[in-house]
C-alpha cells in the first residue's frame, strides 16, 4: 500500500487546475452572455436601411419534414416555405389564396381545349447570379422535374413537350386537356432553377445521370428573393438575402428557420424573443398565449384530417355494404371531434375537397345520427361489427391522431361498432395498407395548389388513385368522366358546377370521411408584419417583415 | 473488432429488413406510394430493387471500404452525417460526465463517511431522484422554470437562434469559439450546454453516487484504511488520498459505459434541448426507417463501446499498479 502513501500532491494539483479552469470558463460565459446581449440588440451586417431593428434576422420556429432541397425532389411542408422563398415561380397567388397573378411571367394563356398554355416571362427576371431567367431555364426545370420522377412530378404528368420559340416564351403542350395547369404552376414545386448553373453540377433530367442532389443541400440557383445559406437536418435552415433580387428586397439580411420540436417549447421560445415566429402552435399550447408582445391569430386552413374506409382491406368485408359505411358516416359526432382533438378551434368539413375550394358551395354539412345509423347497420344484417383500425401516430395541425381515433371509438361503439385501435409509425402503416389494406385508418391531406382537380385525383375512385388502390374497390367510372370533363371546362363556372358533382360523389362513396378542419395559429412577436395562410406555399417569406 | 463491427451490421441489417414497415414512405411520402413511376424511380435510386441479399453484398463491401451509405433523410452520405453530428453529441456528453461524476463522487464520499446519518440520507434521496427522474420530463421542467420562467439560462439549441457557429475546426463549439478568440460565442455555447448537460447528468449522479458510497464502504473495513487511520492521518487523508482511489475502480468502468451508451443514448435529451447530435439523428432515422443511417448509428456505438472499453482498462492500469505490473 506504499504507493498510496506516496501520492498527496497529484490530486490537489488536479483540484487546483479544474477549479481554475472551471472557474474560468464561468467568467468566460458571463462576460460572453453580456456582450451577447449588447450585439444582439444591434444592426446585423449587410442589412438594409430601416430602424426598430429592422435587419435583424427573422427566425422561425418549426418542426421540419424536409426530404430533399434538390427543387425537383423536394416534397413536404417545410420544402413549400424554401421553394417559395428561393425557386420563383411563373405565376403567383393573392392575399386570397384564390387569384393567380404573374410572378416570372407576365402574361399567359391558354387554348379553349386546354391542351396548350403559353407564358410570357417578365424581360426583368433575373437569378441570383445576374442572369436573366430565360425560357430555356422553365423548360430544363420542368422536364427535370418530370423526368426525375420526384415526389411532385405528378404535377407535370400532363406536360408532353415544351416549345421555347424566343427566351421570353414559354409554349407547354399537354397530352390531355388540363384545366388545373395554371394552378398547378404556381404550385411551389414549379419554380424556376437557373438551368447553366445546375447544369455545371451534374442536373440532368435523368435519373440515371443526374449527380446535383447533394450540391442542392449546400446551394441554390434560383431567382427568389432569398438564396439557400446553410441546412443542417435536425438542427436549422438557414437563408440568405438575395441581394441581386429583381423584385422588391426583403428587409431581412437574413432568416433562419430552426428545428424545434415541441410546440410548447416553440411558444417559450416565442415569447422570450428567441423567435419571431411559431409555426405549429397547437390549440392547447396557444390557451392564454398573447399579451404586448406575442400575437396569435387564428385562421381556417385548408389543412384536414380524415378517416377512411377500406372496403377490399383484409376484414373489411362488411364495408362492402354501402348501408355499414354510411352508418359509420351517420355514427360520428362531427362537433365533439373538433372539439375533442382542436378545443372547437376548426370546422367539419362535408367532401374531401374543403370547404373554400371550387365546387364545395352547397354541400350539406355532415351531421351525426345515431339512429338512423342503427337501423342502416340493422338492414344491412350487421349487428356485431368489429374492425382493425390501424393508423400512423401522427400529430399534425394540432389534431393528435390517437385523440382523434378514441373519439371515433366511442362514437361508433355506440351504434354497436367496435375498432380495435393500432397506433403504429407511419412506416409500418404504409407497409400494412399497401399489403392487405387497413379497414379503417386517419390520415390527413395539405393541398399543393389551389385547384380541386387534386382531391378528386387523391381520393376520388378513379383508375390507380392513391384511395381506389388503397381501399381496393372498383373505379367510379363517372368521376373519371367528370374529371375529364372538368379538366376540358375553360371557364370557372362550369368547372365549380362539375367539381361539385364529384364532391357529391365523393361523399356518396363513402370512402373518404373527413373529421376536423382544424384552423392554423399565425403565432409572431407583435412587430412582425405580414404573417399569413398560403394555400399554395404555406409561408411566403417575402411578404413579412418588421416594424 | 473489424469482425465484431462486422457481425453487429449483419444483425442490424437483417432485423431492420423483417421488420414489417415501408421505408418507401419516408423517401416519396404517403401521397406517392401508389404512383408506379414514382416509386419504381426511387426504388432504383436506393437500390431497393434489388433483392435483400444483393442490397446486403453491396452494403458490407462499401462498408469495408469505410462508406455506410447514403441516408434516405439527409441524402448525404452516412459517415459524414455522423461526423457532422458526433462533436455536438461529445461535446454535451463531456460536460454531463463531467459535471455527474464530480457531483456523483462527492455525494458518495459524504454519503459513506457519514453513513447513517441525515447527510447519507440526502444524498441517496439525490441519488434516487437523479437515477429515477426521466430525462424527457427534467428537461421541459428545468426549460420551464429556468428559460420561461426566470430567464436566467438560454432556451433549446447549441447557441442563441440569431448566432452564427463558429467556424468548424472540431466541431465543438466552445472550443472553436476560443480557438477563433471568440470570447462572445464561447460564453453562449457554455450557457446553452448547461441544462441540458444537467438533464443528462443526473442520471450519471444517480448511478456514480451509489456506486462510490457503496465501493467505499467496501474499502473502510479493510486493513490498510484500519492501520492509515490508526497511523493517525486525518480522515480526509484517508478517505481522498487512500480509500477513494480504490474506491473508484469500479466506477471508471461504469463512468466509462455510460460515456458510450450516451454516444448514441442521448436521444430524449437532445430531442427536448433541439441539439442536433447523434441522439436527434438516431431518432429521425428510426422514425424514417433510414436503413443506412439506423445500421451507422448502430456502429458507431459499437465503435464506441469498444473504445470506451479500451480505454477504460489503460485507465484501469493507471489507477491499479497491480494491473499495470501483472
Amino acid at each position: 500500500m506504499v504507493h498510496r502513501l506516496g501520492s498527496f500532491a497529484r490530486p490537489r494539483v488536479l483540484r487546483r487546475v479544474v477549479t481554475i479552469g472551471v472557474a474560468t470558463a464561468l467568467v468566460l460565459a458571463a462576460c460572453g452572455s453580456d456582450n451577447k446581449s449588447n450585439s444582439s440588440s444591434t444592426a446585423a451586417p449587410g442589412g438594409t436601411a430601416g430602424g426598430g431593428g429592422s435587419d435583424k434576422s427573422l427566425v422561425i420556429a418549426r418542426q421540419m419534414d424536409v426530404n430533399s432541397l434538390d427543387p425537383s425532389r423536394a416534397y413536404c411542408d417545410t420544402c413549400q416555405i424554401f421553394m417559395t422563398a428561393v425557386y420563383e415561380t411563373l405565376i403567383g397567388l393573392d392575399t386570397d389564396n384564390k387569384t393567380l397573378v404573374p410572378r416570372l411571367a407576365t402574361s399567359w394563356e391558354a387554348n379553349d381545349a386546354q391542351t396548350e398554355f403559353t407564358f410570357h416571362l417578365d424581360p426583368k427576371a433575373k437569378f441570383a447570379d445576374g442572369s436573366p431567367v430565360t425560357s430555356a431555364d422553365v423548360k430544363f426545370s420542368w422536364e427535370r422535374l418530370k423526368g426525375l420522377q420526384g415526389a411532385a412530378s405528378y404535377l407535370v404528368s400532363t406536360v408532353q413537350t415544351i416549345d421555347t420559340p424566343d427566351p421570353e416564351t414559354v409554349k407547354v403542350t399537354m397530352s390531355q386537356p388540363n384545366s388545373a395547369f395554371l394552378a398547378q404552376v404556381n404550385a411551389s414545386y414549379l419554380g424556376i432553377v437557373n438551368s447553366k448553373v445546375a447544369q455545371a453540377q451534374g442536373a440532368t433530367a435523368d435519373p440515371a445521370t443526374d449527380k446535383a442532389e447533394t450540391w442542392f443541400l449546400s446551394n441554390s440557383a434560383g431567382s427568389g428573393p432569398f438564396e439557400l445559406a446553410d441546412y443542417t437536418q435536425g438542427n436549422e435552415l438557414r437563408f440568405k438575402r438575395n441581394d441581386n433580387y429583381w423584385g422588391t428586397k426583403s428587409q431581412f439580411p437574413e432568416v433562419i428557420i430552426k428545428e424545434t420540436a415541441e410546440a410548447a417549447t416553440q411558444r417559450q421560445q416565442l415569447e422570450q424573443g428567441a423567435v419571431d415566429i411559431a409555426m405549429q402552435i397547437s390549440n392547447d399550447v396557444a390557451q392564454g398565449m398573447g399579451g404586448s408582445d406575442v400575437t396569435v391569430n387564428p385562421v381556417p386552413s385548408f389543412n384536414y384530417v380524415y378517416l377512411a374506409l377500406s372496403p377490399g382491406a383484409v376484414g373489411g368485408d362488411a364495408l362492402k355494404k354501402a348501408e355499414v359505411r354510411q352508418a359509420i358516416r351517420l355514427a360520428l359526432d362531427y362537433d365533439g371531434l373538433v372539439n375533442v382533438t382542436v378545443g372547437g378551434a376548426g370546422k367539419s368539413q362535408p367532401s374531401p375537397i374543403p370547404n373554400g375550394f371550387a365546387g364545395t358551395d352547397g354541400l350539406a354539412p355532415p351531421k351525426q345520427d345515431v339512429n338512423k345509423a342503427k337501423d342502416l347497420l340493422s338492414q344491412a344484417g350487421e349487428t356485431n361489427l368489429t374492425f382493425d383500425a390501424t393508423y400512423p401516430t401522427f400529430n399534425v395541425y394540432g389534431v393528435d391522431f390517437s385523440t382523434a381515433m378514441q373519439k371515433v371509438q366511442t362514437d361508433l361503439k355506440a351504434v354497436g361498432i367496435e375498432l380495435k385501435l393500432n397506433p403504429v409509425e407511419i412506416s409500418v402503416w404504409a407497409d400494412k395498407i399497401g399489403k392487405d389494406g387497413i379497414p379503417v385508418t386517419m390520415l390527413y391531406f395539405a393541398p399543393d395548389h389551389t385547384d380541386s382537380s387534386q382531391y378528386v385525383q387523391y381520393f376520388g375512385l378513379l383508375p390507380g388513385s392513391q384511395w381506389q388502390t388503397w381501399a381496393k374497390v372498383d373505379e367510379n367510372k363517372d368521376e373519371t368522366d367528370l374529371l375529364n370533363q372538368a379538366f376540358a371546362a375553360k371557364d370557372d363556372t362550369s368547372r365549380a358546377k362539375l367539381y361539385n358533382q364529384l364532391a357529391q360523389m365523393m361523399i356518396d362513396d363513402q370512402i373518404i370521411i373527413p373529421v376536423v378542419n382544424p384552423n392554423l395559429f399565425l403565432a409572431s412577436r407583435s412587430d412582425i408584419k405580414g404573417m399569413h395562410y398560403s394555400a399554395c406555399c404555406n409561408l411566403d417569406l417575402s411578404r413579412l417583415s418588421r416594424g | 473488432m473489424p469482425l465484431l463491427l462486422a457481425g453487429i451490421a449483419t444483425l442490424v441489417f437483417v432485423i431492420s429488413r423483417l421488420t414489417p414497415a415501408d421505408p418507401l414512405v419516408s423517401i416519396v411520402g404517403e401521397r406517392n406510394l401508389n404512383n408506379p413511376e414514382v416509386v419504381a424511380a426511387a426504388k432504383a435510386q436506393w437500390g431497393l430493387d434489388q433483392s435483400v441479399f444483393v442490397q446486403y453484398v453491396k452494403y458490407m463491401k462499401n462498408l469495408l471500404h469505410g462508406d455506410m451509405g447514403t441516408s434516405f433523410t439527409t441524402r448525404q452520405p452516412v459517415t459524414s452525417d455522423l461526423l457532422d453530428r458526433l462533436p455536438a453529441t461529445l461535446e454535451l456528453v463531456i460536460c454531463a460526465l463531467i459535471l455527474g461524476v464530480s457531483v456523483g463522487v462527492s455525494l458518495g464520499i459524504l454519503a459513506a463517511r457519514h453513513r447513517g446519518s441525515i447527510i447519507d440520507g440526502i444524498a441517496r434521496f439525490f441519488a434516487l431522484l437523479g437515477a429515477s427522474l426521466p430525462a424527457f420530463w427534467a428537461g421541459l421542467v428545468l426549460l420551464y422554470v429556468f428559460y420561461a420562467q426566470l430567464g436566467w439560462l438560454p432556451g433549446p439549441g447549441r447557441l442563441d437562434t440569431r448566432d452564427t457557429p463558429p467556424s468548424r475546426i472540431t466541431g465543438f463549439y466552445t472550443v472553436d469559439s476560443l480557438l477563433h478568440g471568440d470570447i462572445s460565442t464561447f460564453g453562449n455555447a457554455v450557457r446553452h450546454l448547461i441544462l441540458p448537460a444537467t438533464v443528462l447528468g443526473l442520471g450519471v449522479v444517480g448511478i456514480v453516487t451509489r456506486l462510490v458510497r457503496a465501493s467505499l464502504l467496501d474499502e473502510f473495513s479493510l486493513e490498510y484504511v484500519r492501520v492509515a487511520r490508526a497511523m493517525g492521518l486525518r480522515e480526509r487523508t484517508v478517505v481522498n488520498n487512500h480509500a477513494l482511489r480504490n474506491a473508484l475502480l469500479p466506477t471508471i468502468t461504469i463512468v466509462a459505459f455510460t460515456f458510450a451508451f450516451l454516444i448514441t443514448g442521448a436521444v430524449l435529451t437532445e430531442t427536448v434541448f433541439s441539439w442536433p447530435g447523434v441522439g436527434n439523428y438516431a431518432v429521425e432515422a428510426s422514425r424514417r426507417l433510414d436503413y443506412p443511417a439506423i445500421i451507422g448509428v448502430t456502429i458507431l456505438g459499437g465503435i464506441a463501446f469498444l473504445l470506451t472499453n479500451l480505454v477504460s482498462d489503460v485507465a484501469y492500469a493507471f489507477a491499479d499498479p497491480r494491473i499495470r505490473l501483472s
